[in-house]
């Protein structure tokens, strides 16, 4: 039970605009490393290209799963989801109009998650009793948090490996970002999961990380090595902490 | 002239009429009811579907079986209709819509044409050992072709209804127009997802055109008056809906049904246009719109 992403001087981008440039960062089995940068600076993109969603222009994305290799840059999104990799996206994109469980059991899609359905629906239920509550109503038709839980629970559905939570808290209230945060991190226990999570809300998502990086204009800007590490940053005083650079 | 028993008789033709409408539409309420695509060139997939079943009749085949044998061939008709869909409009961008309506437009006379081509302009009709006879419920009367319509139309929604809510691509084709990225996350691919669905579409519509010559003679101009009917359905029921259908045709095969018994024949091709209308004007999401 081996799992490593590799990102190797990836570029990408939306025609001439650059969003990405020569970004590389790794991701261990077990950790949770979190992908700090405030709007505008990559964090989505870099997480569309390890799904797929968006192609690279340079560089290589390695998943080293119990010792194969796969490319990622070079698989279409199906397969990559198909090898264990889930997003939680931003903006959650559930199906407003299908049912809390139907949107749940399409999490399952995937063949090898397909006959685990009835396990998971029960994991699910157990996780976030408020989704048993409401499995009859319409996903569009929840609250913001509510919507939230459901993105995460349907992203687990498929039993990923590897976990990406691409902003969690946008729209939410501090205490919803809050409770949220804490979820996955006892989500990610659970279920033995790595995570690689993009957050702008430096405070909370320091709470579950074991690490992480600052991206700033597409580039990393900082690698801290452990949780201190970020705290102590100057980049992070002048972006979240309102200091002097 | 007004009386009871002929308001009765009228319900009651109507209901079995409205199962037929509900029967001829569905594969409409999956294509553009579910996929959003202007497939205007639906009813003319339903003649030509009565048309097969014409063909292998003249073979001896029964008309329902020769329905149910056709599917395969509609559905790789449907799969290469939208896949030339998919390619030339939807892959380029926003005005797919538009422009699809206007391929979709000439798909419908390339059929129409094609079918005169082969089987001239006369009307065709199918034998079988149920058509023409009737049985009598009480006062009422129903032929026993309309019995035929109204199985074939319950036997339809029940298995697409089943197909829909219970297996994993079924719901892929629920949810596909509704979010294709958030799909691709799942692990399913939107464009075999939606070229499955427009298979299917298609696939029921070789039945539903075994209805349809069963029901009554078809020519190739048929498709003309169901273009309204078709329409009218799938955007009553709300669209994508496939109770709603059944239930939004037979709302129609009876209002029709009734106009026809009291202002005449003449109207009747009238009421499903007037009737989109409303809807449109005043609950555009339809009787079981989400």
């Amino acid at each position: 039970m081996a799992l490593r992403l590799t990102v190797a001087d990836l570029d990408a981008g939306y025609g001439a605009v650059r969003a990405l440039q020569g970004v590389s960062m790794t991701v261990e089995d077990g950790e949770t490393v979190v992908l700090l940068g405030t709007n505008g600076n990559g964090k989505s993109t870099l997480m569309k290209c390890l799904m797929g969603l968006v192609r690279p222009t340079k560089g290589m994305i390695g998943l080293e799963l119990d010792g194969v290799r796969h490319d990622l840059a070079d698989l279409p999104t199906d397969e990559i989801v198909g090898l264990g990799v889930a997003l939680v996206p931003e903006g959650r994109r559930l199906f407003p109009k299908l049912t809390v469980e139907e949107n749940l059991t399409l999490g399952a899609f995937r063949k090898a998650a397909r006959a685990k359905l009835a396990e998971g629906l029960a994991f699910a239920y157990e996780a976030f009793p408020v989704l048993l509550e409401r499995r009859k109503q319409l996903a569009g038709t929840m609250s913001g948090g509510q919507q939230q839980m459901l993105a995460i629970a349907r992203a687990l559905m498929s039993s990923p490996r590897l976990l990406l939570v691409d902003e969690p808290s946008v729209g939410l209230s501090p205490l919803l970002v809050s409770q949220t945060i804490t979820k996955i991190g006892e989500l990610k226990q659970r279920f033995g999961l790595t995570v690689l999570m993009a957050e702008q809300n430096f405070h909370q998502a320091v709470r579950i990380a074991d690490r992480g990086y600052i991206i700033v204009h597409g580039e990393i800007a900082f690698e801290g090595r452990t949780v201190e590490e970020l705290r102590s940053n100057d980049l992070i005083k002048k972006l979240y902490l309102g200091g002097a650079a | 002239m007004f009386s009871f028993e002929l308001l009765l008789d009228a319900v009651v033709l109507g209901v079995m009429l409205g199962c037929f409408y509900a029967a001829v539409s569905i594969g409409l309420s999956v294509s553009f009811g579910l996929l959003d695509v202007p497939h205007v060139a639906h009813p003319a997939f339903l003649v030509l579907g009565a048309y097969g079943a014409y063909a292998l009749n003249q073979a001896g085949w029964d008309p329902i079986v020769a329905g149910i044998v056709l599917t395969p061939l509609f559905y790789v008709l449907g799969v290469v209709a939208y896949r030339v869909y998919f390619e030339t409009f939807e892959k380029r961008g926003s005005d797919a819509g538009v422009r699809g309506l206007a391929f979709f437009f000439g798909v419908t006379f390339i059929v129409e044409v094609g079918i005169i081509m082969v089987f001239g302009v006369d009307q065709r009709t199918v034998q079988a050992g149920y058509i023409g006879k009737a049985i009598d419920i009480g006062d009422v009367r129903i032929p026993m072709r309309m019995i035929a319509a109204f199985g074939g139309a319950l036997a339809l929604t029940l298995a697409l209804t089943a197909y829909f809510s219970l297996t994993f691509s079924g719901r892929a084709i629920r949810a596909v127009a509704q979010d294709e990225i958030a799909l691709r996350l799942m692990g399913a691919n939107p464009l075999k997802v939606k070229q499955l669905a427009f298979g299917i579409a298609t696939a029921v519509v070789a039945v539903a055109g075994a209805l349809l010559i069963i029901v009554g003679p078809v020519e190739p101009t048929t498709h003309r008056v169901y273009i309204g009917r078709t329409f009218c359905v799938v955007v009553l029921a709300g669209l994508g809906s496939m109770h709603g259908t059944l239930v939004a045709g037979i709302v129609l095969g009876v209002v029709e049904s009734i106009v026809l018994t009291l202002y005449g024949a003449s109207w009747a091709p009238a009421i499903s246009f007037a009737m989109l209308l409303v809807v449109l004007a005043i609950r555009p999401q339809g009787m079981f719109g989400r």
